[in-house]
């Protein structure tokens, strides 16, 4: 298979010490994409595995030219390893998934179903999730609820890494950092139509579980910025400016309120001190998200030629395309 | 074994570049060539040794010059003026032909004689090695101050050196290119090439006697603490500033809320006077800073997603069909 030959869909499963898992989702994916009776290709990413992941997919990709492999020189995050399978991969759709086995590749035909229908992003909707409730179901839902109002897409389970992406759309979406968790949002900045397909959820057979708690903070700060590049992205003073003018405002009405006790009651300036004091630092704070929003939108503008051109929605073409 | 020894085959058909870069110099560089010399005859590999004369007002030049008449293999590069080491060893890098570089500064003097013990360990299955200098022969003041940025700049990076900055530097002209050293970043090379996932390890080399560095100014200190701190951000945070600036801004906000309600309760409760406490403008500007911190947060934010489609941030040691 040469690296320029496109084929119908490329599978892509970010691996972190999933030892055990690999033998039996490599048989289970290769098992459905024979079904199709499509071409295909499955890229298999290691992210720095420390447990003989490695070892093992080499053996494997030495066996089936269909199984591709990048290796990282450490571990660089989910981010990195998809943004890095989306680089290598050819297929006009592109599926995604999780390593552990909790994705049912058995799904994917169903995805790509809904992609034929026109949808540009297919994300699964794990309704009978086989998590713990407490530690992973609850956060999972309150940060999806956020992430759907925030965002603006609405999906009943973005968290769901078993996902189906035309091919124009991964080329377009900038996926870095943390913001695999985004992707459905980040392709609607994109101008993507999304829909979701309800998905089979196993419970987790090997390993532990990589999420925490602890990622809530982050994962609030990446939705506050992704808030700021959907909403804002066009003209970020309008987001800047309207907290500067808004201090403004308020330091307005507190230098009202200090004028009316002085000529009308007739307080003394340093009673009034502690009020002073409030309407300088607001009026500062004013200014300064107003010169942070000019800052922000110099950025905007210099990277507008080449990135900041959002096709409106992107149009399915059905040519020669006969269904799934 | 078997491995180990396809391995050294392997490194052997990449040729080897000398690099030394050179600042008035003239009083040592013969005797520098000659123990390069000496200790790559040793090895008994051929090798190209590239001199790069960082803008020397003494005799350098000439000297090189001379040298590179009587030796084929000796390329002299002379810079328009002093541009720094990093500029030094890129331009090394563009006038050299081998893929096993070994970069010696003539800022710290150390043993070339000892060269071929790094480059065995290269061919160990290494992607850079770095010296330690052992025994340390300079002034007690400078031992002290290096040792301190040793341990911060590891503490900060993880990664586990003792001398990050002991002027030998063997490693792959791959490795180069990917890590960005200009500017001063240069002085982190180990620290960058370990972010990158390549294998890094320390040789101990003697550092020769008598010729240190005059003792550098406060300002100097200051400035390589300060890149660290940017080596540190960058690396850790260049693409999601936020998680940083938010961070750091969410706990001055808290504090300067937290002291604002306790004094506004205080008040409330007719426990006395609040307007001359100092407390209080320290609450305010806390909440100041903190606001401003996450605003900035999202500035970087903007910046790294405008131009996220020019950086990756990963790193592919092997793609497989």
């Amino acid at each position: 298979m040469s690296s320029e030959e496109k084929v119908f869909i490329s599978v892509i499963v970010p691996f972190c010490d999933e030892r055990e898992s690999i033998p039996l989702l490599y048989e289970s994916v290769k098992r459905v994409l024979e079904g199709l009776g499509k071409s295909y290709e499955m890229i298999f990413v290691d992210d720095g595995s420390t447990d003989g992941t490695r070892e093992i997919l080499k053996d494997l990709s030495r066996r089936d030219s269909s199984l591709r492999v990048i290796l990282f020189r450490r571990n660089f995050g989910q981010s990195a390893a998809m943004a890095a399978g989306f680089k290598v991969s050819r297929g006009e759709v592109v599926v995604t998934m999780d390593g552990d086995l909790q994705n049912d590749p058995d799904d994917i035909p169903r995805l790509l179903g809904k992609v034929e229908e026109g949808y540009d992003v297919v994300s699964g909707w794990r309704k009978d999730r086989k998590d713990k409730l407490i530690l992973r179901r609850v956060p999972s839902i309150i940060a999806n609820r956020l992430i759907c109002s925030v965002t603006d897409v609405h999906l009943h389970d973005t968290g769901c890494s078993l996902k189906a992406f035309r091919r124009e759309v991964i080329e377009k979406i900038r996926l870095y950092g943390e913001l695999h968790r985004f992707i459905p949002a980040l392709a609607r900045v994109e101008g993507a139509r999304i829909s979701e397909v309800v998905v089979t959820h196993h419970p987790r057979r090997f390993g532990k579980s990589k999420y925490n708690l602890s990622r809530t903070f982050r994962v609030l700060m990446d939705l506050s910025s992704l808030n700021l590049f959907l909403k804002y992205l066009r003209n970020p003073l309008r987001f800047f400016g309207k907290i500067g003018v808004g201090f403004h405002f308020l330091g307005l009405l507190a230098a009202c309120w200090v004028a009316y006790r002085m000529f009308v009651n007739k307080v003394s300036l340093i009673d009034l001190n502690v009020l002073v004091t409030s309407i300088f630092l607001l009026w500062v704070m004013g200014f300064q998200f107003l010169f942070i929003g000019l800052v922000a939108s110099l950025i905007v503008r210099t990277g507008e030629k080449r990135r900041i051109t959002l096709a409106p929605f992107l149009l399915y073409r059905n040519e020669g395309r006969d269904g799934g | 074994m078997a491995d180990k020894e396809s391995n050294k085959k392997a490194a052997e058909s990449l040729g080897i570049s000398l690099i030394v870069s050179l600042y008035n110099f003239a009083e040592s560089v013969e005797s520098l060539y000659d123990s390069v010399v000496a200790a790559m005859g040793e090895i008994g590999e051929s090798f190209e040794l590239v001199f790069v004369d960082d803008g020397s007002t003494d005799s350098t030049y000439e000297k090189l010059v001379t040298i590179a008449q009587k030796d084929t293999r000796v390329r002299v590069v002379k810079m328009r003026s002093r541009f720094g080491e990093a500029s030094a060893l890129d331009a090394g890098l563009r006038y050299s032909k081998g893929q096993r570089i070994v970069y010696l500064s003539g800022r710290v003097r150390v043993n070339p004689r000892e060269i071929p013990k790094f480059i065995e360990v290269l061919a160990d299955g290494k992607d850079l090695v770095v010296g330690w200098r052992f025994p340390r022969r300079d002034s007690f003041l400078n031992r002290w101050i290096s040792w301190v940025f040793n341990v911060l700049a590891c503490r900060l990076s993880k990664v586990k050196l003792h001398d990050i900055n002991s002027g030998i530097v063997v490693t792959y002209r791959t490795v180069l290119e990917k890590i960005s050293f200009y500017g001063d970043f240069y002085n982190f090379i180990p620290v960058l090439a370990g972010q990158q996932g390549y294998r890094v390890s320390e040789e101990k080399i003697e550092q020769l006697p008598g010729s240190f560095r005059k003792s550098r100014y406060p300002k100097e200190y200051l400035q390589r603490l300060l890149d660290m701190v940017t080596v540190f951000f960058l690396s850790r945070y260049s693409k999601k500033p936020i998680h940083f600036l938010g961070f750091v801004g969410t706990v001055f906000m808290l504090g300067g809320l937290g002291i604002e309600i306790y004094l506004f309760i205080y008040r409330i409760l007719q426990m006395g006077p609040i307007a001359g406490r100092p407390l209080l403008i320290l609450g305010a500007l806390l909440l100041v800073i903190g606001i401003q911190m996450i605003s900035i947060g999202l500035l970087g934010e903007m910046i790294i997603f405008t131009h996220a489609g020019e950086i990756e941030e990963y790193n592919i040691e092997e793609i497989i069909n």
